[in-house]
């Protein structure tokens, strides 16, 4: 069986180039643990979760799987600093950092041999976290789900791969093997999905969460909240409509803010796919159905192996 | 030039706002509209320019123009 392999896999002692990116209230430990049973890297998101549960997570991914796995730090969460020190506590063996600059923590994490991926959305940040000694980076484009910058994957991902020496891991509008495909011969040494795992089998979200996903269309995600200065992506519903109306009415920031309180997590758990945030990337149109994380992470790899092995077809030489 | 100059050549170019709006007083959020991927571009291109090293600690202290400038003027 033909398979991909880079220098991520070594670096992250997983089988393939692949990690399922962390999100709040929807990557829990037992996600987390498939895909790392699977030969990726699972991550718990924890967004602004308390650091009590963080550690319960953490220790339940570790009765479930023997391999490495990670977890993920909103930076802008009120607990960011005390979930760090559950990460070194608890000898987890990868971060990952969204939301912000993880330089302040780096000096820590680094002495306890936590490897640091942070998360970022442009160019001037992935030098300066390059420079200050992180071991990849996940440059993610705005086709993702949940919070985005404004660059999409295909023109990020090369900039960012030129302007630094690790690894570097293509996230946003990756789906299948294709995606992986193309993303290493952007320069990308492996990607992160997300919304792909949403439909995991494994995955602990609520199941209309899952059959929107499977329902929706090409057209069906949008941006709002950018007029906050912290724009996420969701899948169109009734709380999308409300967001865009106060963004067009001009409503001030905090109002906007408000709205957005406890929507995650009514989405997620509750299942409030009306009026709760349900945060998925554009790929969602492309999920079809739920499958293990062990089939969603084959099919993606041998896919990927399967079209980079053909590829040579289009090089011709001409005289 | 003196340093506020500088500075302030480095932000015109950077966040394309207009000279006049660069003040000690404005904030680079709230005044210049400065997002929090403009002040890693900001802080970048400051350290080239004073060939300084600004690390995260001291660069999420820099609200306003006023303390990019006094920053520099302590560290170089």
């Amino acid at each position: 069986m033909a398979i991909i392999r880079t220098k991520l896999c070594d670096l992250l002692e997983i089988e393939y180039p692949i990690i399922q990116g962390g999100m709040a209230w929807v990557s829990t430990a037992e996600l987390a643990a498939a895909v790392s049973e699977a030969g990726g890297l699972g991550i718990i998101g924890t967004g602004h979760a308390t650091p009590d549960w963080v550690r319960e997570q953490v220790r339940l991914a570790r009765s479930l799987t023997g391999k490495p796995f990670g977890v993920n730090v909103m930076l802008r969460s009120p607990y960011a600093e005390e979930i760090l020190r559950v990460v070194v506590e608890e000898r987890v063996p990868v971060v990952t950092t969204g939301a912000g600059n993880p330089g302040k923590y780096l000096g820590e994490l680094k002495a306890t041999g936590v490897k640091v991926i942070p998360v970022v959305a442009s160019v001037a940040l992935a030098r300066r976290l390059a420079r200050s000694g992180v071991d990849a980076l996940v440059a993610e484009g705005m086709e993702s789900g949940g919070h985005v910058g404004e660059i999409g994957t295909f023109p990020l991902v090369p900039q960012v791969v030129d302007a630094v020496d690790i690894p570097v891991i293509a996230a946003g509008g990756i789906f299948d093997g294709r995606g992986l495909a193309a993303a290493l011969m952007l320069g990308a040494q492996g990607v992160q999905m997300g919304t792909r795992f949403m439909c995991a089998a494994e995955c602990t979200i609520h199941p209309r969460v899952k059959e929107m996903i499977i329902k929706a269309g090409d057209r069906d995600t949008v941006v709002t909240g950018r007029s906050t200065g912290h724009p996420v992506r969701v899948l169109r519903n009734k709380l999308s409509q409300q967001f865009e109306e106060l963004e067009r009415r001009g409503a001030p920031p905090e109002e906007l803010e408000k709205l957005g309180v406890g929507r995650l997590r009514a989405a997620m758990v509750d299942g409030d796919v009306e009026y709760g945030s349900v945060m998925a990337g554009q790929v969602a149109a492309m999920v079809k159905k739920v499958q293990p994380a062990r089939e969603i992470v084959l099919e993606v790899v041998q896919e990927a192996a399967r079209l980079l092995a053909s590829a040579s077809r289009w090089v011709v030489s001409r005289e | 030039m003196s340093i506020f100059e500088r500075v302030k050549a480095i932000i015109v170019e950077q966040l394309g706002v207009d000279e006049s709006e660069v003040t000690m007083d404005a904030s680079f959020i709230d005044d210049l509209g400065a997002d929090s991927l403009d002040i890693v571009e900001l802080v970048m291109a400051l350290e080239e320019e004073f060939d300084i090293t600004i690390p995260d600690e001291d660069a999420e202290k820099i609200r306003t123009v006023g303390e990019a400038v006094k920053y520099i003027q302590d560290h170089i």
